[in-house]
């Protein structure tokens, strides 16, 4: 005996209930409850889909799916950082290196002109000012293409949502931007780190929200064969 | 042996071995044979597998595809290149395992 199109619809919603929102795992979860509903049937055919689908959660646990959504998240992250590092990098080779040299020198040569805190913060102000801007809009974006596939993949919440937490650390500093003592301005090695990170973090920040989200399809099409399903 | 907590350092391995040896396979699937190959001795949970499965997906070991099978999808895992490399250390790993633990429990054997 095989389940119909509205058990496995029915199986969809039961993972909804518990906790399982990205249709990635949603998916295959519901196969795997499935296939168990289909394999008792097949020994008591008198059981109801209701007992069989209980029976076939209550393997996973007391934990249900926690740990297989814990595990999914971290591996996705995992993919997620993977890509990001992956593009970082091409911004070390030719031709984006000579795009990253003129932003560190345009740091550099800035925070030697004068109050190196105020500088900073001008910096801030303006890299922050983006993010907030490019969050907004990806987060609209994300709304927007859930309401017309009603599905929620794990990746593509990462690309959409989650990029804005990398403007969180960089908003964490401000504070200690701020207390930065005025003569360390006049120290090169401080100048040339202080360069360097708000280089990195600029750079980090832009690939993102800008680039990563610009390559979110085929991201997605490489991460799950059964995105364009 | 059903319920030992023996085999949780070697689920790694058995997918990976599992996974050697057919070309593709999906989650339930891959309990069944351990349940069939161990006649039932060896109970790989659900609880245990998918998270084993998706951390050696994120380690590049195991890629993915997918197809329709009656109304449903269905997610199937197979070794990458690297994957293969790998299912070979660790078997040797566990091999070497065995025997260390045969010299321990019956030395005369070892």
């Amino acid at each position: 005996m095989k389940l119909t199109e509205s058990q496995i619809q029915d199986l969809y919603v039961f993972t909804r209930q518990h906790y399982v929102e990205h249709y990635d795992l949603q998916t295959e979860l519901v196969d795997h409850l499935a296939n168990d509903i289909e394999a008792q049937w097949q020994v008591r055919p008198e059981l109801s889909f209701e007992d069989a689908k209980n029976r076939a959660f209550k393997k996973f646990g007391i934990f249900g799916f926690m740990d297989a959504i814990e595990q999914k998240g971290k591996a996705m992250n995992k993919r997620y950082r993977g890509y990001l590092w992956a593009e970082l990098k091409t911004w070390l080779q030719l031709p984006q290196v000579l795009a990253t040299i003129a932003l560190y020198l345009v740091f550099y040569v800035s925070f030697s002109l004068g109050d190196i805190a105020t500088i900073a913060l001008i910096f801030f102000g303006i890299i922050s000012i983006w993010c907030a801007f490019k969050s907004i809009q990806l987060n609209r974006q994300f709304r927007r293409r859930k309401e017309v596939s009603n599905k929620k993949w794990m990746l593509e919440e990462m690309i959409f949502r989650q990029a804005g937490s990398t403007m969180f650390v960089f908003m964490s500093q401000l504070y200690n931007v701020y207390k930065i003592p005025e003569h360390f301005g006049d120290n090169a090695y401080f100048l040339f780190l202080f360069s360097l990170g708000f280089t990195a973090l600029t750079l980090i920040n832009y690939i993102s929200l800008e680039v990563i989200p610009s390559k979110a399809e085929k991201l997605l099409n490489e991460t799950y064969p059964e995105f364009s399903l | 042996m059903s319920n030992s907590k023996l085999y949780k350092g070697s689920l790694t391995t058995i997918i990976l071995k599992l996974l050697n040896e057919h070309d593709k396979m999906y989650g339930y699937e891959i309990t069944q044979k351990v349940k069939e190959l161990t006649k039932g001795e060896l109970k790989i949970t659900e609880g245990a597998l998918y998270p084993a499965l998706h951390k050696l997906e994120a380690e590049g070991l195991l890629d993915v595809e997918v197809a329709k099978v009656d109304n449903r999808l269905r997610k199937y895992y197979k070794l990458t290149e690297t994957g293969t490399k790998e299912t070979v250390n660790k078997l040797e790993e566990l091999a070497e395992y065995i025997k260390t633990m045969q010299a321990l429990v019956n030395p005369k054997l070892a």
